[in-house]
This record gives C-alpha cells, structure tokens and sequence, in this order.
C-alpha cells in the first residue's frame, strides 16, 4: 500500500481559520484512493522534526499572538527546512505561514520580525490596523503544462506581501497579495504559499489532487494517475461561487 | 429638545407596531440621527445588569429578566437580542416617560461585545455578567483578543458587580483588570459527565494571559471552558462565589448549595449560563423559591434550543453562528441515543460574515457511531457543509444538499424520524418559518 507522511506544524497555534481542513481533505482524498495517509504533529516543545523525512509539510495561520509566539520556534529549523525544499518535499503554507516563509514582516510600528528567508518575498503591515483585504478570492492558477483551473478561496489579511516573483495564480476576483494587486501567492513546482482559507483544499481538489500526485511520483518514482473520485459536492459548489463571483 | 424628540420616537413605534413592525432597533437609530448623546438623557434609578458574552447573550439576558419578574418585579429589557447602541436606546425610548425617566425595579440588557465600553461610559453600569469568548465571524469581529482587551480597558476603572465565568480562561482573567474593584465573583460548573481530558473542539486561550505559558486543565467540559490553570503564575485559582454540582443531564437538573434546580434543557452550556443567573439572583437577595420556580418555567421560544413536534416527529432546533455553538449542539445530538437526522442551515450574509470556513472548527466525528442516519444541508452554502461533512468521514450517500430551504424541509421531514436542525444567524428565522409552515 502506498503511503504518503505530513508534517503538521504548530497545530495548537497555527488553527485560527479552519486551515486544518486542508489536511483533512488530503487524508480524505488519499484514504478514498487506498493510499495511507500518516499525519505527524510538531509544536513548541516537541523533539525537533527531520522535514527531509516527510512528503508534505503544512502550516496554516494563526491569532497575531501565537504567531509572534512560534515565530522564534520556527527559525530553529530554517536549514533543515531549505533542505527539505530543495530535496523536493511539498510545502503548503496558508496565510500566517505564507509571510513566515519569506525574508521579514514589517509590523505597523517598522518592527521587522525576521523570516526563515526560504523564499525571496516579504511583506510589510498596512499602518491602518483596520484595513484588511478581506473577502472572497477568485485565482486563475497554472497547476502544469498549460492547464488553467480556477482556484477559489477566502483573504482575510492585513500584510502585504511583495516581491514573490512566482505567484499561485492571477487574480479573477478579490485582492491578491496587496490591495487590487494582480497576483495571489507564491508558487513553484513543490511549493504552495498562499493568503487563501475556505480552505483552500476543500473547493479546489484539483489542487489536492496535484499534490497527492506529485508526492507520490517523487517518493515511488514513476507516472502516476490517479484514480477519480466523485465530487458532485465540490463542483456544485464550485459552480455556485464561481457564478456568484465572477458575473 | 430631546423631550420632542422621544416623544416623536415613541409616535414612531406606535405607527410600526399598528402595521404589525417589532421595531427592533429602528427608532434608536432615528434617535442617534437626532442626538448623538440621546443615552445621556435618560434618568435611570434603578440597577442596571448586563450580559455580554460571544455565546448566550439572549437566553442569559432573557432567564435574568424571567426570574426577576417571577419575583414580582418590574423588568425592562432588550428581550428580542437587539443588543448594539441603537438596541438599548429603542428599548429606553420605548420604556421611559417624555422626561427620560425609566420607570422599573431592575433593566438588564444583553450587550454585544463590542459595544460595552460605549454604553456604559454613559449608563451607570450596576452588574456585568460576563458569560465566555469564542472565535465568532473572523472576518467582521477580527480576532477574539482584541475584543477581550477592549472590555479589560473597560473594566480597569469600573467598580461596580463583575460576574465572570471561572472556567473559561478568556473571561476570569477580566477580574484582574482593576485591582480596587473588590465585587468580583466568580461561578463555575463541576465536572460533568461528558467532560473530557483532550480539547475536542477548536478553543483559544491556550495560554496564560499574564506569563504567556501554557495552560494545563484538569478536564475540559466544551470547546476550552474546562478546569485550567496556569503552572507558573497560578492563575486560575480564583475564590468561587457559586459552584454548580451533581449535574444531571437526563433528569435536566444540578445543585448549587444544596438546594436542586430543574431546569427544561440539557446542555452543559445553558448551564452554565443558569449558574451566571443564580449569581445575579444572589448579588440582588432574590428568595432561593423564586429562583427555582423561575429555572423549572424558563424556555425560550426563538430557536434557542427549542423542542418542538412537527406533525407528532421531535424536534430540536438550535442557533450555530460559530464553531462552539454548533459544537454544543452536535454534542446534545451525539449525547442523544435515539436514532435522529440532521438539517444544517449555513449562510454566508453580512451578518454572518462572508468567510464560512468556521465550519471545519466544527467536529463532525463519529456522527454514524452516533446514529444519524440522513443529514440535509441548505442555506446559501449548502455545498460547503456538505463537503465538510462528507470530508469528516460520513457516507456521501446519506448527505442531501438542498439549494432551497424550503425543498431541505420537505426532505426532512420525508422520514417520521427524529430531527435536529442547526442553523446560523441569519438561517434560523426563516429555517423556524420554513419548519412551522410545513405543520399547518
């Protein structure tokens, strides 16, 4: 039986919007395909995680207070972390994970709160503590060889993220990594870093679906196609939104 | 000029009510249009006792009023749930003579969260219950912290009556807000039989608010309301003032003192609301009769865990507009061992917030284990509860997505089996409407 393993970060802190659930359809998506699915769990205080022993590493948002929190915890493990990256592990990171991955968050007051500097973006705070983008999101998204999807999702953030170089998708509906900006996210092949909840993985399993694919053709080395599985509720639903938003 | 004005404001509410209008809170917002400081004009003389809390505002709010009144008093109160600024003032204006005087032995009001600091700057505040905070509709309120610190700054110069729930880690830290305020109490509910020793529901406050560390609890009775205390500065032992015991689930009944109260539902949550009451009620030496009287009576009828029978089927329908809300519901439906069916109501209005993905703080587990045999999903997000059921391992086969309430109800009610309906904000009312419809 096949079997892939995640690493789910700072699940105690990192919990704030439902971003759990991206793990939840992973599992669901894996286990319905008779792939085993083994969840591990780090927090603060745990025996330090080898990320390269893992195919997927997740870590979703969190309250402003655990963030700050974890963010110390977090930089521990930067170079094992990049070597995981390069070694080709996947990484889903949502919201509050998206900024810690990059080079710095520049709180309201000019504080910068160091990243791990994985990836080159980095993201400032808006100096009205009470503008957020806030809303539905609508991407066009790239998943691989030319194939457009729309990926659906919900922004609820104050930092504004810049300089990412390799979005997630171009923005068909909502703001994006800043204000009306064109482009959501941050993305290459085995990486997924992105403001959107909902979450993301629940409306959109053709995303779930690329990365359960990719995982396992890097850790069992050959072509994979997997088998379909019926989502007569998420294309419903899909078809709702899409028609709500984009009119 | 504000004499003109009530009296204007009170003309209003007769035309509303002779074309059958509540009124709701229309004419408090006429009133801040006419004078932005119209809470000053009104002479209060009596106490005042508030309630604020993420979950149970409405039926706390309502059971202190009921039993007051059972005491024979006379009670003014915001009942409907119009708890925001325009709310209280339609209920003052409502209630009070052309001069602004208010004429009864108590008012008590349920206060949405954000808006304590604002109405008490100007109402002498007598008596703030302070029931718990939950995550509630990100995407409006913002977090819960700032929420909570909001009402700390608050409190940091009130000295008046602080009710506060021992056991949830979000509120007793509020009686340390202001050192000089000696009337504080705290109320707590001991372990009940469903208590469990893991977090099963999404919960914050996992740290302490004062050294940051975390918290360890003794056993949690819902979501993070549990026994706690932090190892480090020992907060969490706190003096309790009333302590519940001995709660009965099936019999619907708990102790505190010695002395037993009935009460007509059974959820671990409303009890511990009917312990913040009985605080009031001592605060304010209303006889121990009259408070047991009143608990046995007490059932509000607005989708608040309401038990009704729909063409001779059971039916429980309950108000979900968070995580926790729906989590205490699915909790009385899994402690329930009769065979039932589901219909889940979920919109993403306004006054809902747009952002639905607090349904996957929602534990959906072991619901076949728990013989729920059909769940029916409608709202304006019908699909996403669905999945999320779906997602949580419940056979596809058994979810019915409806797009239409009304076509969700008739399914329902296909089968003589037992029901439950969850529904949130803007769901219930219509969910109730729909489901009444269909008995006539």
């Amino acid at each position: 039986m096949q079997e892939l393993k995640i690493l789910y970060l700072y699940p105690d802190m990192l919990e704030l919007y439902g971003d759990y659930g991206n793990i939840q359809v992973l599992k669901y998506r894996m286990e319905q395909r008779n792939i085993s699915c083994k969840i591990d769990q780090y927090s603060i205080n745990d025996e330090a995680p080898d990320f390269s022993s893992y195919d997927i590493v997740f870590a979703g948002g969190g309250a402003d207070n655990e963030q700050s929190i974890l963010a110390d915890d977090l930089v521990k493990y930067k170079d094992n972390i990049k070597k995981a990256v390069q070694n080709g592990v996947f990484f889903l990171l949502i919201c509050g994970a998206y900024q810690l991955f990059g080079k710095y968050y520049k709180g309201v007051e000019g504080n910068i709160i160091p990243g791990l500097e994985v990836f080159p973006y980095y993201t400032e705070a808006i100096a009205d503590r009470k503008k957020r983008c806030i809303g539905n999101i609508v991407l066009e998204v790239e998943l691989q060889n030319g194939k457009k999807t729309q990926v659906i999702g919900f922004e609820n953030h104050g930092g504004q993220t810049f300089e990412g170089m390799a979005p997630f998708g171009k923005v068909l509906f909502g703001n994006g990594n800043s204000f009306g900006d064109t482009h959501e996210g941050f993305f290459i092949g085995n990486v997924i870093a992105t403001y959107l909840h909902g979450p993301l993985l629940s409306k959109n399993p053709e995303v779930a679906d690329y990365i359960i694919k990719y995982c396992l053709e890097r850790k069992y080395k050959e072509n994979i196609e997997l088998q379909s599985l019926d989502d007569e509720f998420e294309n419903k639903c899909r078809e709702q939104l899409l028609k709500k938003l984009l009119k | 000029m504000n004499a003109i004005y009530i009296m204007i404001l009170k003309l209003i509410n007769i035309i509303l009510k002779l074309f059958g209008k509540h009124g709701g809170n229309i004419i408090g917002k006429i009133a801040i249009k006419l004078n932005k400081n119209m809470l000053e004009y009104f002479k209060i003389n009596c106490p005042v006792i508030a309630v604020t809390a993420t979950n149970g505002k409405t039926s706390t709010n309502n059971c202190i009023a009921y039993t007051l009144e059972t005491a024979g008093n006379k009670v003014i109160s915001n009942k409907e749930g119009n708890n925001m600024e325009t709310g209280i003032l339609s209920t003052l204006i409502k209630n009070s003579t052309i001069t602004g005087k208010i004429k009864a032995d108590y008012i008590t009001f349920e206060v949405d969260e954000s808006y304590v600091p604002k109405i008490f700057k100007t109402i002498r505040l007598d008596t703030l219950v302070i029931l718990d905070f939950f995550r509630d509709q990100l995407d409006r309120n913002g977090e819960v912290e700032t929420l909570i610190l909001k009402i700390n700054e608050f409190l940091k110069t009130y000295t008046g009556n602080l009710v506060l729930n021992a056991d949830d880690p979000n509120v007793a830290r509020l009686g340390k807000a202001n050192e000089n305020n000696k009337n504080i109490y705290y109320y707590r509910v001991q372990k009940y039989e469903y208590a469990t020793q893991n977090m099963k529901e999404a919960g914050e406050g996992k740290f302490c608010p004062f050294c940051k560390t975390r918290l360890e609890y003794e056993y949690y009775q819902y979501s993070h309301i549990g026994k706690f205390h932090c190892p480090k500065c020992s907060y969490g032992e706190n003096q309790i003032y009333k302590e519940a015991q001995n709660v009965d689930l099936k019999e619907r009944s708990f102790d505190v003192e010695g002395i037993t109260y009935k009460i007509q539902d059974n959820s671990i949550y409303t009890i511990y609301n009917y312990v913040a009451v009985l605080s009031v009620m001592s605060l304010y030496h209303i006889p121990t009769e009259d408070v047991v009287n009143a608990f046995s009576k007490f059932a509000l009828k607005n989708g608040r865990l309401e038990a009704i029978k729909v063409n001779n089927i059971p039916t429980i329908i309950n108000l979900a507009k968070n995580p926790t809300g729906a989590n205490v519901s699915l909790r009385l439906l899994k402690e329930d061992e009769e065979e039932k069916e589901l219909l889940f109501v979920l919109n993403d209005n306004i006054a809902d917030g747009f952002d639905v993905s607090w349904i996957w703080d929602i534990n959906f587990d072991k619901l076949l284990e728990n013989k729920v045999t059909r769940i029916i999903t409608a709202g304006t997000r019908p699909y996403d509860i669905a999945i999320r059921i779906k997602t949580s391992g419940y056979n596809s086969k058994q979810i019915i997505p409806c797009e239409s309430l009304e076509t969700a109800v008739q399914e329902l009610y296909k089968t003589k089996t037992k029901k439950y309906v969850i529904a949130n904000y803007t769901a219930l009312q219509p969910t109730r409407q729909a489901i009444f419809k269909l008995e006539r």
